[in-house]
């Protein structure tokens, strides 16, 4: 259930709002757009009706959510969130879900010092804002390469000081997301844990931004669930990211659902990146899967970089050269640009103002 | 097999050749480029082995095609397979724009659609006839009279037709009133169909059947190459995944893999790979920005009174909202100097 305020509410009626709310056992998250304020009601909602709100000051109307989705959905926040990475000295400012593409690379894992930071100055140079690079690596076999762990955190903290760009990292286990916080500006649950929620619980506890990758098994809707989790904690940056999906078509390592993209933007306001490294497997087609997943209105990129993908230790064949990601990155500009979105980085104005549907 | 001739090759040289290939039982395509004649040996190639050609005078050499598919493949032939569609070409970089109703319902809906859809930026018109329908109690066509509304669009709006075949019988009826012959999802394995429409000489646009992979839609199309008609465009139209908030689930990867392994055409069908007008122009952009040669895209006047697929039709305005958006991508994209290819 949402309670719409009317847009000249006062701080005092919204707050008399929340604590009713309280009262009653829900629990309250106060959406603040750019007209009016919004609590939204979750949590024991049983017996509670619109009612029970709509006759108090300031209070505009009262609806009820009809996706099973609640925080996530458009119909409780209609603007699109914008995500601001924390401030890091020395850095720019970064908006995500904003009118401005974001590009992500590096990296599958952190294989060693010389390997992430050839890489990071690399996809600097092409264009990149955020570097990627796995620490602790979720492997298929437990005999394949896990990740350098702390150290490979310490060799991305590095990158970031010298080449200006900010972190993404994956975390795997609860116990591991303070240290992968104190050094990451983004944190990523991967596919396969889309659905730990022992570990959307505890990143939905704290203050950084979460990508939130859908499972390679899981319908949009459940992947909208799993941001569930984590906005319900208390944790409302929150971006997700298509990444293919399992079929029957094996000429490819996962199918790109590019039908997401939209429909995702439809039903939420979350912003929406999309990943055709893993979504094909292939190098060869992932420049043109970046173009298309533009095209159909991804607000960002994330995209596997190798300086030798031929000695890669984990995602070789689907990881670029820099300088076809250098290209890459000049083809996406101009889907982007014909479409009226600016490449963050690319010469285009920071945007940090918010964007319509 | 392909037997690639010097470029000094006489033609004597080649008719050698070509001799040769049928006195071994085989039957040869030749193709005849700018530099050098090429000659495709068709046929089960086990028994032969690349010294049957390379001594004979005139032959550069002999490649082996490893994929299954031979004709189709980019092995066969480098360059891309550009179709004529009486005046309108289709494949080798252009953007080929199909639109119109699932159906023909009626002479008043086609022809305001097709005047909407030419008003918009259409090359070629659709609208289907025959209707392969899962229920036996939809509407299934116009059948003939379908066909002459069509034909009629044609000459009043300029815009060559496809229109879909069922069965074998009606391709001569079908070919006499259609520019292109479409192979509908539900047909694409439908082998007998496929020979029949490898014997005639109308271009074909070929659908990937819903629960097909990519190389089954390829050993499908040299079906109708091998059995004489090279005019062939691909389709791809979503598939059938676990993901039950789409009809289907567009399978864009498929587009650039399809245009590395073939040289023929590929076309993009949004409006099936979705099940969704909401999302029919967001996904015709990626189709386009990924690399395809064309869309066919449904569009209905009334889509709320269509009396098939009107979730997926646009209404003409969307359309050519449509139409505007990914001319500015594929413009964008061509303009780029030595412009991507997948």
């Amino acid at each position: 259930m949402i309670v719409v305020m009317q847009p000249r509410a006062t701080a005092a009626e919204i707050g008399a709002v929340i604590a009713r709310v309280q009262e009653l056992g829900a629990t309250p998250h106060t959406i603040h757009g750019r007209e009016r304020t919004v609590v939204a009601i979750v949590g024991s909602t049983d017996g509670l009706t619109p009612e029970l709100f709509e006759a108090m000051p300031g209070v505009e109307k009262v609806t009820t959510i009809s996706q099973p989705f609640k925080l996530a959905s458009r119909e409780s926040h209609p603007d699109d969130t914008v995500i601001h990475l924390d401030p890091r000295p020395g850095l720019p400012e970064v908006a995500i879900g904003g009118p401005a593409i974001v590009i992500m690379a590096g990296p599958c894992s952190v294989e060693s010092r010389s390997q992430l930071l050839e890489t990071a100055h690399a996809v600097k140079e092409a264009g990149a804002v955020i570097l990627r690079g796995g620490a602790f690596k979720p492997r298929t076999s437990p005999y394949s390469f896990q990740g350098l762990g702390i150290k490979g955190l310490e060799i991305l903290a590095e990158a970031r000081e010298l080449y200006g760009l900010y972190v993404i990292t994956e975390v795997m286990t609860p116990d591991a997301v303070p240290v992968v916080a104190e050094y990451a500006d983004i944190l990523q649950i991967g596919a396969r844990n889309m659905q730990n929620f022992g570990l959307l619980h505890v990143v939905g506890r704290i203050q950084r931004p979460v990508l939130l990758k859908r499972g390679m098994m899981s319908t949009i809707q459940e992947l909208l669930m799993s941001a569930e989790y984590i906005l319900a904690g208390g944790n409302y940056r929150v971006m997700v990211c298509e990444r293919g999906i399992r079929t029957f078509e094996k000429l490819t390592r996962n199918t790109f659902d590019l039908n997401a993209i939209p429909i995702i933007k439809q039903l939420s306001h979350l912003p929406v990146i999309a990943d055709p490294s893993h979504a094909t497997g292939r190098w060869d087609i992932v420049p043109a899967m970046s173009r298309a997943a533009i095209a159909a209105g991804a607000d960002g990129l994330i995209i596997e970089v190798h300086p030798r993908p031929e000695e890669a230790l984990s995602d070789g064949a689907q990881s670029l050269k820099p300088e076809r990601f250098f290209e890459l990155v000049q083809e996406v500009t101009r889907v982007a640009e014909a479409l009226g979105r600016p490449v963050l980085g690319r010469g285009g104005e920071n945007p940090t103002g918010e964007r319509n549907a | 097999m392909i037997i690639i001739m010097k470029a000094t090759a006489s033609e004597d040289q080649v008719n050698n050749v070509i001799r040769r290939v049928q006195e071994l039982g085989f039957t040869p395509h030749v193709s005849r480029g700018v530099e050098r004649t090429i000659i495709g040996v068709v046929g089960d190639e086990r028994s032969l082995t690349r010294s049957n050609f390379e001594v004979l005078d005139g032959v550069e050499r002999v490649v082996r095609v490893l994929q299954p598919f031979k004709m189709a493949s980019r092995e066969w032939k480098q360059e891309d397979t550009v179709i004529h569609i009486n005046g309108v070409a289709l494949g080798g970089g252009g953007l080929t724009i199909i639109a119109g109703p699932c159906s023909v319902e009626s002479r008043s809906q086609l022809l305001e659609t097709a005047h909407a859809v030419k008003e918009a930026g259409a090359h070629m018109l659709r609208g289907g006839a025959y209707k392969p329908r899962t229920s036996p109690y939809s509407f299934q066509g116009l059948g003939l009279k379908g066909l002459e509304i069509l034909a009629e669009a044609r000459e009043i709006y300029g815009l060559p037709i496809v229109t879909e075949i069922m069965s074998p019988d009606l391709v001569s009826l079908v070919a006499e009133y259609a520019d292109m012959l479409q192979i509908g999802a539900r047909n694409m394995q439908n082998f007998a169909l496929l020979h029949a429409v490898g014997k005639v000489q109308r271009p074909v646009l070929l659908k990937r059947g819903m629960m097909s992979t990519i190389q089954e839609l390829l050993m499908s199309a040299e079906y109708i190459l091998s059995n004489g008609n090279m005019q062939v465009a691909l389709c791809e139209r979503g598939i059938r995944t676990f993901e039950q908030y789409t009809r289907n689930t567009t399978d864009i990867n498929a587009i650039p893999a399809l245009k590395q392994l073939t040289h023929l055409p590929v076309v993009g069908d949004p409006s099936h790979g979705t099940g969704k007008w909401e999302l029919v122009r967001p996904v015709a952009r990626a189709l386009v920005a990924a690399g395809a040669d064309g869309l066919i895209v449904e569009v209905h006047p009334q889509p709320e009174a269509a009396l098939s697929d009107g979730a997926q039709s646009l209404r003409p305005e969307n359309f050519a909202q449509l139409v505007r958006e990914v001319r500015a991508i594929w413009e964008a994209l061509r303009e780029m100097e030595g412009a991507p290819q997948p």
